[in-house]
């Protein structure tokens, strides 16, 4: 697939956002906007994401411009990064492309009261009990087997659906997206291939970019932030990234075969077909969306079993119950996902669906859906890196309600191919590598680790420094790993 | 194009099959060339395979499934059918061995031969998430076919 680079108009707009004008084709309803800085918008230029970029902008009922974040890269339909808003009464479409296959992939992250000294001493042990507990890699079953009639009451409820079993607590819950549930799942609209998928996936890894990490407080920036969470200088989290396993796989596989044709049906041109989409309001897009939700809550209830198992693990080691050892949620928030949002830009106050695809939302202080312990500083924004350098705790701000729908950025963006990885790997030891680096690394899969490899993926510093520098989400702590779990 | 790894696999009922990984960012592309549309499919199901597992030659013959999909053009017959294989795998463990697969007008008939999955035994690589139409095309040229598809990964 030859890779042209981007020759299209890119104006700059200031020193991290770059704008398409909508003059550049015929067809983009709105201009295209990117927030990188100078020196990462060369290189994005060269990934096609930009193209995609403008094709998302030709969408019925899209809202003020088509957005990227730093970590822009190619995608399917959307680029990953991307993030679009459409008003229903304006037409507007929802299509899957704009949430990815992996509905609901999104991070959590868990405190503990442990420190680096406390666990270093037994980092290798708890490394082993972890990759032990956790199921992890392709084809790996979970513990927890639900039946068909169960599988469709966790995903009308979400988390909850865990409370009643004595696997999640209501404070878990409290600090969760949504709750953990989003309202409108329609479990019935979840095919029974999708539960067939994620019968018996519902508290695994999976595989690829997915991680459990063990995490050091490396650095914190905000001191009344890092407090508001529990965080402080050296404390050991846990960060969990993970999603909607099969079975959302297997529901966005089932909506793009049901609107393959429905762009002609209700008319609506495209410029990829991969962008395929239908009026939100149509029984296509409402069966996409009922089934969406209830994909959502399935992820949310996977986040809090991988986490739960992780709680148990760290128990074992120390010898203390997880409540002992306080590792308490700090926030989760996904990253794939559409949801309806009041937003005002501009002046003008719209409920919109913001299709987030590898996109995070960034809500501010004071905002009603920012849990309470956090209404003073912000919706905690999770930000995974790679597996040598450093993840990030953002807390969002005012800047993204005026500027992205209340979104950031989700991590780092892959720069180098799996395929170009796995060369770059030949004849080297990640793991030793890793190692050398003070990280613990235990994988399923040696060609796993290769592709997944620091060198493979940008500098999440850099992605970070354009979203802190646009005010769409600000520092907390960046977080050095010390262990990783990879399935 | 850049032929990243060439693989040659033996299926019993033709003599040599050609498919090839190609660059993705995130994903992987599998690109399949043969002489006829009915070793196209068996060759694109062997790609797949060997994608989700590093020793596709040590899977044995166990079991035989039958599948029969419906279709008229061959890039969407191609998705559905490596659709229906990656679902065979993710729902219910099988991993494939080998397939006959005979393709007409009105779609396209399998006998597939493989085994459920042992961790064991079996090397898993990659979790594919999902089949795309990202790229997906079915060419024929003269006496030949050539296929594209990327996974997600």
């Amino acid at each position: 697939m030859p890779k042209q680079p981007f020759n299209g108009p890119l104006e700059r707009v200031n020193d991290c956002c770059w704008r398409i004008p909508k003059s550049y084709k015929a067809g983009m309803r709105v201009d295209g906007l990117i927030y990188a800085d100078d020196e990462m918008i060369e290189q994005i230029k060269h990934d096609q994401a930009l193209e995609q970029v403008v094709n998302v902008a030709f969408l019925p009922g899209i809202q003020h411009a088509s957005l990227a974040m730093p970590d822009i890269h190619w995608g399917y339909g959307f680029c990953i990064g991307g993030v679009c808003a459409t008003d229903p009464e304006q037409g507007g479409v929802i299509s899957p492309g704009g949430v990815g296959y992996d509905i609901n992939c999104g991070v959590r992250m868990v405190r503990s009261n442990l420190f680096f000294n406390d666990v270093q001493p037994q980092l290798v042990g708890l490394m082993d009990e972890l990759f032990r507990n956790v199921p992890a890699g392709v084809g790996r079953e979970g513990k927890y087997a639900f039946n068909k009639k169960e599988l469709r009451r966790l995903m009308r409820r979400g988390s909850a659906y865990l409370m009643d079993r004595e696997l999640a607590t209501e404070e878990d819950l409290a600090h969760t997206e949504a709750g953990g549930c989003l309202d409108g799942a329609e479990s019935d609209f979840v095919s029974d291939r999708a539960l067939e998928r994620g019968a018996r996936q519902c508290g695994t890894l999976g595989s690829g970019n997915h991680f459990l990490e063990v995490q050091v407080v490396d650095e914190v920036f905000d001191d009344q932030a890092a407090r508001a969470m529990g965080l402080q200088q050296d404390m050991v989290c846990v960060m969990i990234h993970s999603g909607s396993r099969g079975l959302g796989y297997q529901v966005c596989d089932d909506a793009l075969r049901s609107l393959r044709n429905a762009p002609k049906k209700y008319g609506i041109q495209l410029p990829d077909r991969q962008l395929a989409c239908a009026p939100i309001d149509s029984p296509e897009g409402q069966k996409y969306l009922g089934a969406m939700c209830a994909a959502a809550n399935y992820a949310w209830c996977n986040r809090q079993l991988l986490m739960w198992q992780a709680r148990q693990s760290f128990a074992a080691v120390f010898g203390r119950s997880w409540q002992q050892l306080q590792m308490n949620l700090i926030y989760d928030v996904a990253h794939n996902i559409a949801k309806l949002e009041t937003h005002t830009m501009r002046g003008q106050t719209q409920r919109v669906w913001v299709h987030r695809k590898g996109a995070t939302r960034a809500f501010p202080a004071d905002h009603p859906e920012t849990p309470q312990r956090y209404r003073g500083i912000g919706q905690p924004v999770l930000i995974p890196g790679d597996m040598g350098r450093a993840s990030w705790v953002l807390v969002g701000r005012t800047g993204s309600m005026e500027q992205t729908f209340g979104t950031a950025c989700h991590g780092a963006g892959r720069r180098m191919s799996r395929t170009a990885a796995v060369r770059h790997a030949k004849g080297r030891r990640i793991e030793q590598e890793l190692l050398a680096r003070g990280v613990v690394a235990r994988a399923r899969s040696w060609k796993g680790l290769a592709e997944e490899q620091p060198d493979a993926y940008k500098d999440v510093n850099l992605v970070v420094d354009v979203v802190h520098k646009a005010n769409l989400a600000s520092k907390v702590a960046r977080m050095r790993p010390i262990g990783v779990v990879k399935g | 194009m850049i032929a990243e790894d060439r693989h040659a696999w033996i299926n019993p009922s033709r003599t040599v099959a050609m498919y090839e990984i190609f660059e993705h960012t995130a994903d992987i592309g599998l690109r399949v060339r043969t002489d006829s549309l009915n070793g196209l499919m068996e060759d694109a199901a062997a790609g797949l395979f060997s994608i989700i597992v590093a020793n596709l030659s040590d899977v044995k013959h166990v079991e035989t499934r039958r599948f029969q999909l419906p279709g008229a053009e061959p890039d969407l017959l191609l998705f559905d059918w490596l659709t229906e294989l990656l679902y065979a795998f993710d729902a219910e463990q099988f991993v494939l061995a080998a397939s006959e697969v005979q393709v007409d007008g009105a779609g396209l008939k399998a006998e597939c031969h493989g085994e459920c999955l042992d961790a064991a035994r079996h090397r898993m690589e990659h979790e594919v998430k999902a089949i795309t139409y990202h790229g997906l095309a079915v060419q024929r040229g003269g006496d030949s076919w050539l296929a594209e598809v990327i996974v997600d990964i």
